[in-house]
């Protein structure tokens, strides 16, 4: 009985590893294959671009709300100070170009900072507290960065944002490039998520996420853990924001807006939350339903609307929710509560 | 002087505040769930009655009932689609939910009401309470008040003195409260927390629609996007009113006025940071106190 | 059953990306296929038709399609009709690069009327600019704007016009005013307004007492106009929408406060009479355009037209766009090889076109300066002050 499951769970395991090989296999090729096939591809690839930038905000929310049980509304602040500094360091300090692979980290290494001042004073609220403090900070930021027009340019926003530099090869902005780029920063991001959530630090998240008392007493530093949560979310979403500016080679603070959080929130949940996979999903399935809404004229936020209420009534948790576990996997498996995979602890 | 005007200017633009967050304070108290559709209830009743005055002709009295019907019947739209199915699930589905609803209701008002800002009638046109005046230095200044402003003024204070006798001294207002202070509790003691619940979310809405209908009156302008920074002013100043607290709930939208004018007073340019003030204030409340400055009890809801 | 659900969802995920990039790459290549000499010209319009900007996305879309109608119902472009493709933007920037690249993709586009913000129209800028399409934005007023490359074109006017006239002429001249009380949206477009006009202002000896800016949406001024009146300016210069110079109008009169408005912006709109009421009276501002409903100019025609149509009434914004896609229509005419090359270069050449918005003709960078004139509210009813020949 025991040696059939132990077969069973390893060939599992190699059944895991070959779909991994060939999805990342897939990922790598279809650029590739969509220039060679389709006439003009850019268009295309522009979309595959910016699914893999919202793969990485809402992975690095999800880290947030989905693993620790805290509630961040207002993640487009972190989008925001990421992006923003990666266009500033590149325009006012002339770390465009093969500088950029410093500046990119420097980017998210400034949003975690960002991140841990956030924390402080959400240390000890809970729910709907924490959730207007992130909040009112996206908001502050926003108009901080529209206002302080000696440093961010103000309203004009960034613009001529320099090119980057692909390993001394030459200076791009082509989509393809990029995707390739950004590809390179989800598997780091998705990879070290994993990482992290399968360890001591992951499973102190989500304990705190159950039971925030009961893993203090556990002798559980209740409040690094949460500090730290928020950092490692804000620097991912940083590094996402500074390849933005990177891509777009213009940002200004009106991208940054509330509901760019709110679509962000919202491919986390429709994902499904506190997963690795869900979040992918949402990003993936927002992005290309809103693009295929089009036809929609001005009907496509009336359309989007309606969809988000209904994932919620048949599934509300999550497209890769009820699976409980997906990658994320064996630490939750093995608290086995499958209620306190949905459960962002959220009550205040 | 100048420093008393600019008060008053806060106290009044925090009255508009208020108004919008007692509505959101009933709603949060009963329902227990915070909503991203009550900005577009409040532009959903101030188009209520922009439409009351064409058909019906300009009675503000009436147009405030109307507005205050709309509004809760949409709330109970909103109930059954957003709340009622998720009461016992975790938050965060309902309040993406919200989100949802609150994109369908407004693009669909883009789509139905046109795009164009709309006027109200003008009543009380041009009637001022000039309190002082003097002038220095050939500068004018002065202390006063318009007739609308007072309306508004003495409107939140009616509201929330009679909201609170409702809630403490009615059956159905005690039923209410019951509810939320003890979803579980409340049902064990008979109370029917369902019908209870979408009276509450109900009535909430309907205190939006009416102030809706005075936002639009007092800026005289109305349009279907007007919904987004509303309701955040209501949502922050039910939380630094303690959440379910209507009084709290008043003072809280009053203090946020005082706080963003002052600001804009006195600080060079500032006025594109209005919202940093209000935020900033909130954010320093709830480190000084977490549950809220007028809570009353502690974590509940 | 985790083990068994992942796969499930790589492959999910793996199939929908391939899957739509097949699908829409599978579109290009039936839209290439028909690209043949009779068939229609594809023109595309970018501009915000949800969101907060909608009110002028739904006008450039009533205006671009008012003019295909005209020309196709006038035999087209040399035989060949046009047929417009709108996309919406939401006045988001990474949604007008993402259409940037879809009318780019598509061969059988050959010019692009759009966006809306300036903000919009800079960030696809770099995409046209690859792909050889022209942007011919109705409203983008960035100085910056036109210049970025060679196949970006503006019809609005640069701010680098209207900021002086305001200046020099409405508040110099016209209004005479001694001290000046400024107020701008926070925006590119406000910021760039306001710098040119305070900087002429100053020049010709005005007292500018104070700066405020207000954001997008803002509704209560009280605050502001309390602030600016402590300056005692005898005018305030209202760089903004219509729909915030008809609140700031009526705060003005509830503060009881005797003070000229003028502004730069708005445009004649009747909106802010609407909005505004008596509190509008004598106020005085800039436009580029300006049109009755009497059915003598053609202007005139138009703007009946355009109401009928869109039951809201015509600002100067959904007037550009509709003299850009006249223009585009008639560079098109001009090309004696049609191509994306020959719009741009026809457009960049073109002279003396007249368009219901008065005469344009493109500066090297791609913009144009316009000739302005001071219009005023009396008597509830938009007045012409002065023509195009005051600021000679």
């Amino acid at each position: 009985m025991k040696l059939t499951n132990k077969i069973k769970a390893s060939h599992a395991r190699d059944y895991r590893s070959v779909l991994f090989v060939l999805a990342a296999a897939a990922l790598i090729v279809a650029p590739i294959i969509i220039d060679a096939t389709v006439h003009k591809s850019s268009y295309v690839i522009d979309i595959m671009v910016r699914i893999l930038f919202y793969v990485i905000f809402a992975s690095s929310l999800n880290v947030i709300n989905g693993y620790s049980g805290q509630f961040n509304i207002g993640h487009a602040g972190f989008m925001l100070i990421g992006s923003y500094t990666g266009a500033l360091l590149s325009t006012k300090l002339g770390m465009g170009g093969v500088w950029y692979w410093v500046a990119i980290p420097i980017s998210g290494i400034f949003t975690a900072i960002a991140g841990f001042l956030v924390s402080l004073p959400t240390l000890k609220l809970r729910g709907i507290y924490l959730a207007i403090v992130t909040l009112g900070f996206s908001e502050i930021i926003r108009l901080i960065a529209m206002n302080w027009t000696a440093v961010t340019n103000g309203p004009m926003g960034v613009k001529n944002i320099p090119k980057i530099w692909l390993f001394g090869l030459r200076k791009t902005s082509s989509p393809m490039v990029i995707y390739y780029i950004v590809l390179v920063f989800v598997v780091l991001c998705l990879y070290s998520t994993y990482k992290i959530i399968n360890s001591r630090v992951g499973r102190a998240w989500m304990s705190i996420r159950e039971d925030s008392t009961a893993s203090q007493s556990l002798g559980i530093n209740v409040n690094r853990y949460k500090a730290f949560n928020f950092m490692l979310g804000a620097f991912w979403a940083g590094v996402g924001g500074a390849l933005m500016a990177i891509y777009y080679r213009f940002i200004s603070a009106d991208m940054f807006v509330l509901d760019e959080g709110f679509n962000v929130l919202a491919m986390v949940i429709l994902g499904g939350q506190g997963t690795l996979v869900g979040p992918v999903l949402g990003a993936v399935i927002v992005n290309l339903i809103t693009e295929f809404f089009r036809f929609a004229d001005e009907y496509r936020l009336v359309l989007y609307g309606l969809l988000i209420i209904l994932t919620m009534w048949l599934r509300p948790q999550g497209l890769a929710g009820a699976t409980n576990t997906v990658l994320a996997g064996q630490a939750i498996t093995q608290d086995s509560s499958k209620k306190t995979a949905v459960d962002d602890g959220a009550d205040a | 002087m100048y420093v008393l005007q600019q008060l008053v200017n806060g106290i009044c633009q925090g009255s508009i505040y208020a108004l919008m967050a007692i509505g959101y304070a009933l709603i949060f108290g009963v329902v227990g769930l915070v909503t991203f559709t009550y900005g577009e209830i409040i532009m959903l009743g101030a188009f209520s009655a922009f439409y009351y005055f064409i058909v019906f002709g300009d009675n503000l009295i009436l147009s405030l009932l109307c507005g205050f019907v709309v509004a809760g019947l949409v709330g109970i739209v909103v109930h059954k689609v957003c709340y009622q199915r998720f009461l016992d699930a975790p938050r965060y589905i309902s309040l993406i939910a919200t989100i949802g609803m609150s994109m369908f209701i407004k693009n669909l008002a883009i789509i139905v009401f046109g795009s164009t800002m709309k006027g109200l009638p003008l009543f009380f046109e041009g009637q001022n309470l000039v309190i002082a005046e003097r002038t220095i230095d050939g500068v004018r200044q002065q202390l006063s008040l318009t007739y609308l402003q007072v309306v508004v003024i003495v409107t939140v204070v009616v509201l929330s003195i009679a909201l609170t006798l409702f809630l403490n001294k009615t059956r159905i207002g005690m039923r209410l409260r019951a509810v939320s202070q003890d979803r579980k509790a409340a049902a064990l003691v008979g109370v029917n927390v369902k019908n209870t619940t979408l009276l509450g979310n109900c009535i909430g809405c309907g205190f939006g629609g009416i102030a809706g209908i005075l936002l639009g009156l007092y800026y005289n302008s109305i349009i279907p996007t007007m919904g987004g920074v509303a309701g955040l002013k209501a949502f922050s100043a039910v939380v630094i009113g303690g959440l379910s607290n209507i009084a709290g709930a008043a003072i809280g939208g009053i203090s946020i006025g005082i706080v963003e004018n002052l600001g804009i007073a006195f600080i060079p340019n500032g006025s594109g940071y209005r919202d940093v003030y209000a935020f900033l204030f909130l954010i320093i409340a709830l480190v000084i106190k977490p549950e809220g400055l007028f809570s009353r009890r502690t974590g509940t809801v | 059953m985790s083990i068994r659900k992942l796969p499930v969802l790589v492959m999910i995920v793996s199939l929908l990306l391939v899957s739509a990039t097949i699908w829409a790459g599978g579109q290009n290549e039936a839209d290439g296929a028909q690209a043949d000499g009779s068939a229609p010209i594809k023109i595309g319009v970018a501009a915000p038709i949800t969101g907060n900007w909608a009110e002028y996305g739904l006008g450039f879309e009533v205006a671009t399609a008012m003019a295909a109608e005209e020309i196709n119902a006038a035999g087209g472009i040399n035989g060949r009709s046009v047929e417009l493709v709108v996309m919406d933007s939401k006045g988001d920037a990474k949604e007008a690069t993402a259409i940037a690249r879809q009318f780019s993709d598509d061969d059988d586009i050959l010019a692009v009327v759009g966006d809306f913000s300036s903000t919009c129209c800079m960030a696809a800028a770099p995409i046209y600019e690859e792909a050889g399409l022209v942007q011919i934005s109705p409203t983008a007023s960035n100085p910056n704007y036109a210049g970025l490359n060679e196949y970006m074109f503006g019809v609005m006017g640069v701010q680098s016009a209207e900021g002086p006239f305001v200046g020099e002429y409405l508040l110099g001249n016209y209004v005479g005013a001694e001290r000046v009380a400024v107020v701008y949206l926070n925006n590119d477009w406000g910021v760039a307004a306001k710098t040119f006009l305070i900087e002429t202002a100053k020049e010709i000896g005005i007292d500018v007492v104070a700066e405020e800016n207000h954001v997008d949406g803002e509704k209560d001024f009280t605050a502001l106009l309390t602030k600016i009146q402590q300056s005692n300016p005898d005018t305030i210069c209202l760089v903004t929408f219509y729909n915030e110079c008809a609140i700031i109008a009526n705060q003005v009169a509830q503060m009881n406060w005797d003070v000229q408005l003028t502004a730069l912006g708005p445009g004649a709109s009747e909106q802010i009479i609407e909005l505004g009421g008596a509190n509008v009276e004598g106020f005085l501002t800039s436009t580029p355009f300006f049109a009755t409903n009497d059915g003598v100019s053609r202007a005139s025609a138009f703007k009946t037209d355009f109401e009928s149509r869109a039951g809201f009434t015509l600002n100067v914004h959904s007037a550009c766009a509709y003299d850009a896609l006249n223009m585009v229509a008639e560079a098109m005419r001009n090309s004696d090889v049609l191509s994306r090359e020959s719009v741009r270069d026809e457009l960049a050449g073109m002279k003396g076109f007249e368009g219901v918005t008065g005469p344009i003709e493109f500066q090297p960078a791609g913009d144009i300066v316009r000739k302005y004139l001071i219009v005023g509210i009396e008597d509830g009813k938009w007045v012409q002050m002065t023509d195009y020949s005051y600021a000679e």
